[in-house]
């Protein structure tokens, strides 16, 4: 009797003993990583879920590069020019470059160097760095992931860069600005593609002071062309998950980066509504279902259709995205702002509503009929019946998906949601065309044309069972894949206008693919100690820190009074 | 001599089943490098970028699987385990390098703390069957039977997010540079704190049981009674008599554990953001890293048969009965 009296009692003990034991070394130093000292002269914590890095300081190389994955690649390296990614192709900020001007078909670029800027171990920029930079992505394929096989050559002349390339670059050009320039004098002799550049010189507006493998410190470039950065250190630190970064977010000690937060209103915001903001900037990135145009039930257009009729964009985008992702409005699947301007004069202000009784209606008249218990039969008299698919664990694609799952059952067709293994949904179902529905996401780009190619373009089609790099629904309309080149390579505004009013029209007339989400660049910041990011209301560039407008961002920065 | 000569033979011949099964492995798992990574980036890699990702790891040339394996052994012989594909272009001894010293010590420590504090207790209380001490034992069941990665959330929600007296994530302050000075030190011990906690908390219930049953056991045998009956004080008999004989088997599980200390506590390492090799074994499964993958799973191999081997020598050396022959 005794003992189980006595139990609760160490219970208690033992409790005590662990808040003692935790106390008394927590005690012993009081401050908290980078969060000490208010206005100027705080440190500004970047945040990224990318786990433990290693030392690699490369600012081109694709992949592995500590200084991009977290982003400070780009307040040490800077780009030919500045782009907002909402309007990408209107007024670009000069930045290393003070002008880059295109031929009539965009296959060669004029480049002109900005005078008086210095690398950060004092010598001068020239237009000779540029071509240099050029010339690497030439002679390395490896480094090369923007223009693939697409430079022809790059000279400089005086000030003036010439950059001439196989095919027109119209629908790629923004890459060219975003271009970071490397030194000649220091990367001459290396090779860019295993070469880490652990010291890095760079132009950019912070030098790296330290480096571990879980932060990074930057401290401001007394020689900046650009003018004395506010931000007196940055500190750019990684977490393990999505999980630890949102808690750093959210305690404050990291006070800018991106993560997708679900409910994000009431898990960030709400901790702090004067301080914490998130921001989405615009982009052509769509997340899309893809349906396989060449197996039943899909291959039917009035099906399609159909099912683009009672699909909820809205619901989908706050349920399964959190609100993160916003729903698109127009009946073209092109995102606002950005797409605002692209769409064709036909569909102007045409939204996409849902409508159930329309689309029995379209439906009854393809010759569908309904059985006895109210399910779907298709013209041949089979029971409509698919199944939607995406990896196990993508929570918001699993999400979307069983929302359009509910929205098929009010046609009265079962749908059933499929939690694939990721790598037999890469290899094989996803280019092999081995589903009849699935989420995918199509590449951003400067214009609508990656958006419209990656899902009805023609050139990429290849038969069911053969690895398709993109249009991965089979569709395949001559006239579109021919609107499609004609808009890539075309010298004026009415051609390219006139060619996408053809794919829109096909887009909305067969319903290749349902656009279902925006997928714009996303960030979480605290205006604690800055103030001067991007906001909704100035949206002057995508708001991450992981791309080259990190350095206009942080020279925008001021701190709080 | 026999004895250490055929285990010797015993042991070269396991590892070269292991470190033949680490080169196979990774490559009978579905999937490729450059997939994954472009999975992680769901949309923001572009998508012409791959082709210049093929060319970077070195995918774009086809080898035969034969080729590989010789490769690999030669390689491995020269002591180079190749560029990690996550970690391009660093040198997976690199990565381990700077992962591994931070495992080891954060997990040594605590498992020689859990072992010593378990041991400890588990004899105390098995010395004095009956008393209220017996209840430690289905508390600290209960926190190895609640799972790990639950118990370092708690932990953490309670610690660092309301009470705010610990750090979340990571291993030192994010904004000091590694130094021998009082101050890294300090950090260090800081952050490695409340991790060392909860894997102490977490394992230490197996040694109180398993050193508390053998006190049973060996409490009744007859030289405790003799030692008794010749009045010698309690302490000498509990820890001279009974506790040196009933330590046996938890010398071996010790030096089994110590094995597995290198493999790392993945959760713990995800759920404290702590730098370590379970980490990044973790990093380079999921991201298809054939060349770190290999590393780790060298690494985690060794150790165990190193721990299987030290187990081996030690028991054979305190327990002369398993050296006898024929």
């Amino acid at each position: 009797m005794r003992t189980r009296k006595l139990a609760p009692l160490v219970v208690g003990l033992t409790a005590v003993a662990l808040a003692v034991t935790a106390c008394s070394s927590g005690s012993a130093s009081s401050s908290s990583s980078g969060t000490t000292g208010k206005g100027s002269g705080a440190v500004l914590t970047v945040g990224m879920p990318n786990g433990t890095l290693t030392e690699n300081q490369s600012p081109i190389i694709p992949t592995g590069s500590a200084a991009k994955s977290l982003g400070y690649a780009w307040v040490i390296y800077e780009s030919l020019m500045q782009v907002n990614d909402i309007k990408p192709l209107e007024n670009p900020t000069p930045w290393l470059a003070t002008s880059v001007t295109w031929n009539a078909d965009y296959t060669e670029a004029k480049i002109v160097a900005r005078d008086g800027v210095k690398w950060s171990d004092g010598q001068a920029f020239t237009a000779n760095d540029i071509a240099f930079t050029l010339n690497l992505l030439i002679k390395y394929k490896a480094i090369n992931a923007d223009f693939p096989d697409q430079i022809k050559s790059a000279t400089a002349s005086g000030n003036t860069v010439t950059v001439d390339f196989t095919q027109p670059e119209y629908v790629n050009q923004i890459k060219l600005l975003k271009q970071v320039i490397v030194p000649e004098h220091l990367w001459k002799d290396v090779d860019p593609t295993t070469y880490t550049d652990t010291k890095p010189v760079g132009t950019g507006p912070y030098t790296l002071q330290s480096w571990t493998p879980q932060a990074a410190t930057l401290v401001p470039n007394p020689t900046y062309w650009g003018g004395t950065p506010k931000v007196a250190k940055l500190q750019y630190s990684s977490y393990n998950d999505n999980n630890a970064l949102t808690t750093a977010l959210t305690t404050g000690e990291a006070q800018w980066g991106w993560t997708f937060i679900a409910d994000y209103k009431n898990t960030y915001i709400a901790k702090n509504p004067k301080a914490f903001h998130q921001v989405a900037g615009g982009g052509f990135g769509v997340d899309v279902l893809y349906l396989n145009n060449e197996k039943a039930p899909f291959d039917n257009v009035a099906f399609r259709k159909a099912l683009s009729m009672v699909v909820d964009r809205e619901q989908i985008s706050q349920l399964a995205g959190s609100g993160v992702w916003p729903a698109i409005g127009s009946v073209t699947g092109m995102p606002s702002p950005s797409g605002d301007d692209w769409i064709a004069p036909d569909y102007k202000g045409k939204k996409q509503s849902v409508d159930v009784n329309a689309a029995k209606a379209l439906l009854k008249d393809a010759g569908y009929t309904w059985d006895g218990s109210g399910k779907l039969v298709d013209p041949k008299g089979a029971k409509v019946t698919f199944e939607l698919v995406n990896p196990a664990g993508w929570n918001d694609y699993l999400t979307a998906l069983d929302l359009i799952k509910t929205a098929a059952a009010q046609l009265g067709v079962d749908a059933t949601v499929n939690a694939a293994n990721q790598d037999a949904w890469f290899n094989d179902i996803i280019p092999n065309g081995n589903f009849q529905a699935t989420l995918h996401w199509t590449d951003g780009g400067a214009t609508p044309w990656n958006m419209y190619a990656d899902v009805m373009d023609g050139a990429s089609y290849v038969p069911l069972g053969k690895t398709a790099t993109w249009d991965f629904g089979r569709y395949k309309n001559d006239e579109v894949t021919k609107a499609l080149a004609d808009f890539r390579g075309a010298s004026d505004d009415a051609t390219r206008k006139s060619s996408l009013a053809v794919v829109q029209k096909h887009f909305v007339d067969d319903a290749p693919a349902l656009v279902i989400w925006a997928r714009p660049a996303v960030a979480q910041y605290s205006t604690a100690n800055y103030t001067g990011f991007p906001t909704d209301d100035d949206p002057y560039a995508n708001p991450q820190p992981t791309g080259p407008q990190a350095a206009q961002i942080v020279m925008k920065l001021t701190p709080t009074k | 001599m026999k004895f250490f000569v055929r285990r010797a033979i015993f042991y070269v011949i396991t590892a070269w089943a292991a470190v033949t099964i680490n080169f196979l492995i990774p490559r009978m798992m579905p999937g490729d490098p450059v997939a994954a990574l472009i999975a992680k980036n769901q949309g923001r890699l572009d998508s012409s970028a791959e082709q210049a990702l093929r060319v970077l790891f070195g995918l774009d040339s086809h080898a035969s699987v034969w080729t590989q394996y010789v490769q690999y052994w030669r390689l491995l012989l020269h002591g180079n385990l190749g560029l990690s594909f996550s970690y391009f272009p660093t040198p997976v001894v690199d990565v381990i390098k700077q992962s591994l010293p931070w495992t080891i010590g954060l997990v040594g420590i605590a498992t020689v703390l859990s072992f010593a504090i378990g041991t400890l207790i588990g004899a105390g209380i098995g010395w004095r069957r009956g008393t209220w001490a017996d209840m430690l034992l289905p508390v600290s069941t209960f926190f190895q039977a609640v799972p790990y990665f639950w118990l370092g959330l708690l932990c953490i929600a309670l610690f660092s997010v309301t009470l705010g007296w610990m750090p979340a994530s990571g291993s030192y302050d994010r904004s000091m540079v590694p130094a021998l000075t009082p101050e890294f030190a300090g950090s260090v011990i800081r952050y490695g704190t409340l991790p060392a906690l909860t894997i102490v908390l977490s394992s230490i219930a197996g040694w109180i049981l398993g050193m508390r049953n053998m006190m049973v056991t060996v409490s009744s045998e007859d030289y405790v009674t003799v030692a008794h009956a010749k009045g010698l004080s309690e302490r000498r008999v509990m820890f001279g008599y009974a506790a040196r004989n009933a330590i046996l088997p938890q010398v071996s599980s010790f030096a089994l554990s110590l094995g597995f200390i290198v493999g790392g506590t993945l959760v713990m390492e995800m759920v404290f953001s702590y730098q370590g090799i379970g980490w990044a074994l973790y990093t380079a499964v999921s991201n298809h890293d054939y060349p770190l993958m290999q590393g780790c799973f060298l690494m985690i191999t060794l150790a165990v048969l190193v721990a299987n081997a030290v187990a081996d020598v030690v028991y054979a050396l305190l327990d002369p009965r398993t050296r006898q022959e024929g």
